[in-house]
């Protein structure tokens, strides 16, 4: 018996050893400065999918669940889940003795209370994630149990403290949600207690004491910091004001500068949740672009290796099909390709019958970009020098992102846009927006704008809604693809990959394909 | 006429800055020539040092774009711009201030009362405010330019309107049954000329120096090359591609200060009192 002791301390010690070995053991205590631009309206992303507010927001509320890597579920406020067979019930067994941070019990209703007033009611995607939904039964203070019309079987990837944030019920019954006063003082469960927020300058969050991952988080301290020009911010990071930001937070070309001082982490992991797609809409009203040979035309012409290379410094991968690589489940490579080709441009061009004029030009197309930054803008200079090039006079209009998305989805007035659509980790949450018939919704920004209606396409993107059956899903989706990339209603560019700049102390950053919308609970920073 | 040519020719900086201008109006003109082709296309490798290749003299751009052919391709940007805004500032300044000058009373005061409206706001600050609404393209940055610099033209020229209303020959011409038109236009114009001209030389050089800061800010014409779209795309990549932004800017600060120069020129020939100095 004594000897079996010994053995077995023997190899804890080793496994131990082996441990300490290739991870350090995380510091207690620091404070970490994490920049953020632009500044959050609000800090509660349970009803606005808001970009920066996550950021913040994801630190102090929590999720159901949350995602490794590959977008598996992993536990957070549910420990365990169950699926029914027919996909129409999903039980949540919660986590036991967690807390809001005004002392509260968390208990099922809310999250029956979050689900059916807030994502289902308020949330711009969950409205369509959470559609099917029917009811959230309470059986228990710690069961949750989610009832479906239909099968939803994209809807155990939406479940994160971004994407679905639960809400404190006590706080929140009764109250008009969109303007309770916690929205900017938010109370919740996750790993840092709301301190304080200054408008136009900083964010401060505590740690808070009583988390329910005993010993988390390692971080006394954390401060968002708002700093709007990116030149200031890589001067932030070089004097160590901050530390970390997402997003890619720097000039573009200033990253090899910033990565030669040897200071710097630059991490490109941790978007793989949102998993942006650049691409390029076409208003199929136009009457040169409702005719397909033109929109591959158009395909052929474009350098999509180059648009990564030169105009975004690398920070990105060519597309092949509407559904990004990393959403490796419903990616395929097998659908028709456009790869750069002036003389098929040409001759498609001309077969469609606009032949060029005179001048060399055959006719004359708006672009419209998306005025995020100058990287966006000089994309829309390197298309209209690529399609110069096979007699398509391009018209640049730069305005600002209101009236972009007013022209573009509610006036539908335009020829190009250049746009990015996070894809999220189903084509069901993420892609179907752009192909859907049923999505020409004029005034809802990052909807349909092409007016691309075909029936096949329904019947595919209706079929994913609702199949539960893996492989028959996959195949609908792959149909999906190939359907998209033979019609051409949008031209995906590239799969944008977004960088986390850390400082070198700042350890456990990037944990999951959640990245900067993680907890931070694991974050540590070296002494 | 001679005379005047004599007295500017005797102002040496302002020879030097019609050698500039005549070198920067040359480098527009033959901008087709020596750069055929778009100045937009990407033509070599991205981020190329000045005097590092022989093909690319002034080196690249973050795109890979000659700043050769942007710079000389910008100079008749720039100058279009600067001139045609200034064109209409003058146009619309001279026919406000002349008419409130020449008549005085009522109409002066409501034109004066105009002119000092848009005098109160910042003219920079009020350019960008119209170029964002109408939406940036040549047209409306050069409109914009223009409805923001012509208000001093309008003061100078009542100004010198009111005095000429009083001078003998006017009060003979109006005595002689002359109609207003014609006296403005004939008599009190062409007296008013110097101080005109030496007002738009140098709002040339700020109407382009207005341009470059919209494009500076974003706000520039996306399908057209000025200096100020070169420095506003360069200016990220100051920290390690400083001659991107610079090398624009030293060309409009030559630019501009040639400008000056030659303004003060004009200035020194044209004004009488100055004469014999």
């Amino acid at each position: 018996m004594i000897r079996t002791l010994r053995a077995l301390a023997a190899v804890a010690l080793l496994g131990l050893a082996a441990v300490t070995a290739t991870a350090q053991e995380p510091v207690k205590g620091g404070t970490l400065a994490v920049v953020l631009n632009p500044e959050p309206p609000i800090l509660v992303s349970a009803f606005n999918s808001a970009a920066p507010i996550g950021v913040v927001s994801t630190k102090v509320l929590e999720g159901l669940l949350t995602y490794d890597f590959d977008i598996h579920p992993k536990p957070s406020l549910a420990e365990t889940w169950k699926v029914s067979p027919d996909g129409k019930s999903i039980t949540f067994n919660l986590r036991k003795g967690v807390k809001w941070h005004d002392g509260r019990e968390f208990t099922s209703a809310d999250v029956q209370f979050s689900a059916m007033k807030v994502w289902k009611e308020m949330h711009p995607r969950g409205r369509s994630t959470f559609a099917k939904l029917l009811a959230v039964e309470t059986p228990s203070p710690l069961v949750a149990i989610f009832k479906l019309a239909e099968p939803s079987p994209y809807l155990m990837s939406a479940l994160t403290s971004y994407e679905s944030q639960i809400l404190p019920k006590h706080l929140y019954d009764g109250t008009d949600i969109a303007q309770n006063p916690y929205n900017n003082k938010p109370v919740g469960t996750g790993p840092f207690v709301f301190k304080e927020w200054q408008k136009g300058n900083f964010v401060t969050l505590e740690r808070n004491p009583a988390y329910w991952d005993a010993g988390k988080p390692y971080l006394d301290k954390l401060v968002i910091r708002f700093i709007p020009d990116a030149a200031a911010r890589a001067a932030a990071f070089e004097t160590g004001e901050v530390q970390l930001g997402g997003f890619s937070p720097v000039p573009l070309n200033d990253v090899k500068r910033l990565e030669a001082t040897g200071k710097f982490d630059i991490e490109t992991r941790g978007y793989e949740y949102l998993s942006p797609m650049f691409l390029m809409e076409f208003n199929l009203r136009n009457r040169y672009l409702q005719d397909k040979r033109v929109r591959a035309a158009i395909a052929h012409a474009v350098d999509r290796d180059l648009i990564v290379k030169t105009v975004w410094f690398g920070f990105g991968k060519p597309a092949v099909s509407p559904v990004p690589s990393s959403l490796t489940q419903f990616h395929t490579t097998d659908v028709a390709r456009y790869p750069l080709d002036l003389k098929k441009a040409d001759a498609l061009l001309d077969e469609a019958g606009f032949k060029r004029a005179g001048d060399g030009k055959r006719f004359k197309l708006f672009l419209d970009y998306l005025p995020y930054g100058s990287d966006y803008q000089r994309t829309a200079e390197y298309l209209k020098q690529a399609l110069s090039k096979i007699g398509i006079d391009v018209e640049v209009r730069s305005q600002d992102t209101a009236a972009f998305l007013k022209r573009v989805y509610t006036d539908n007035d335009f020829d190009l846009t250049t746009n990015f659509f996070y894809a999220l980790p189903d084509p069901t949450i993420g892609v179907q927006r752009i192909y859907w018939s049923k999505n020409i919704k004029k005034g809802v920004p990052f909807s349909n704008a092409s007016g691309f209606t075909n029936t096949e396409m329904d019947q595919l993107i209706e079929v994913a809604q609702v199949e539960h059956d893996v492989k028959k899903r996959r195949a609908a989706l792959v149909r999906w693809q190939q359907l998209a990339a033979e019609e051409l209603p949008v031209l995906d560019l590239f799969e944008t990959k977004f960088f986390t700049l850390a400082s070198k102390r700042v350890q456990n950053h990037t944990v999951s394909a959640e990245g900067v919308y993680s907890s931070f609970a694991q974050v540590w920073v070296k002494k | 006429m001679k005379a005047f040519v004599g007295r500017f020719a005797r102002n040496r900086a302002a020879l030097v800055g019609v050698a500039i201008l005549l070198a920067v109006v040359a480098m527009a003109l033959s901008a087709p020539w020596i750069y055929p082709g778009d100045p937009w296309d990407m033509v070599t490798e991205p981020f190329l040092a000045p005097g590092t290749n022989a093909e690319f003299r002034f080196g690249s751009d973050m795109m890979g774009r000659d700043l050769g052919a942007g710079i000389f391709h910008g100079a008749r940007v720039s100058l279009v711009i600067g001139g045609v805004a200034t064109a209409v500032a003058v146009l619309v300044g001279v026919t406000i201030g002349a008419v409130a000058g020449y008549h005085g009373g009522r109409i002066d005061r409501a034109l004066m009362g105009l002119t000092e409206l848009f005098q109160t706001i910042p003219a920079f600050l009020f350019a960008i405010v119209l170029v964002a609404i109408f939406q940036p393209s040549v047209r409306t940055i050069v409109l914009s330019i223009a409805a923001v610099s012509w208000p001093p033209v309008a003061r100078l020229v009542r100004g010198e309107f009111l005095s000429l209303r009083s001078r003998e020959f006017v009060q003979a011409c109006i005595a002689m049954g002359m109609g207003d038109l014609r006296i403005i236009v004939l008599h009190c114009l062409p007296n008013a000329f110097a101080p005109i001209i030496v007002t738009g030389s140098l709002m040339v050089a700020t109407a382009i120096l207005t341009e470059a800061g919209l494009s500076f800010l974003g706000l520039g014409d996306p399908n057209v090359m000025s200096w100020g779209t070169i420095i506003g795309a360069g200016r990220e990549a100051l920290r390690t591609a400083w001659y991107v932004a610079t090398l624009p800017g030293i060309a409009i600060l030559l630019t501009v200060l040639a400008l000056n120069l030659v303004g003060e020129g004009l200035n020194d020939a044209l004004n009488p009192r100055l004469r014999n100095r």
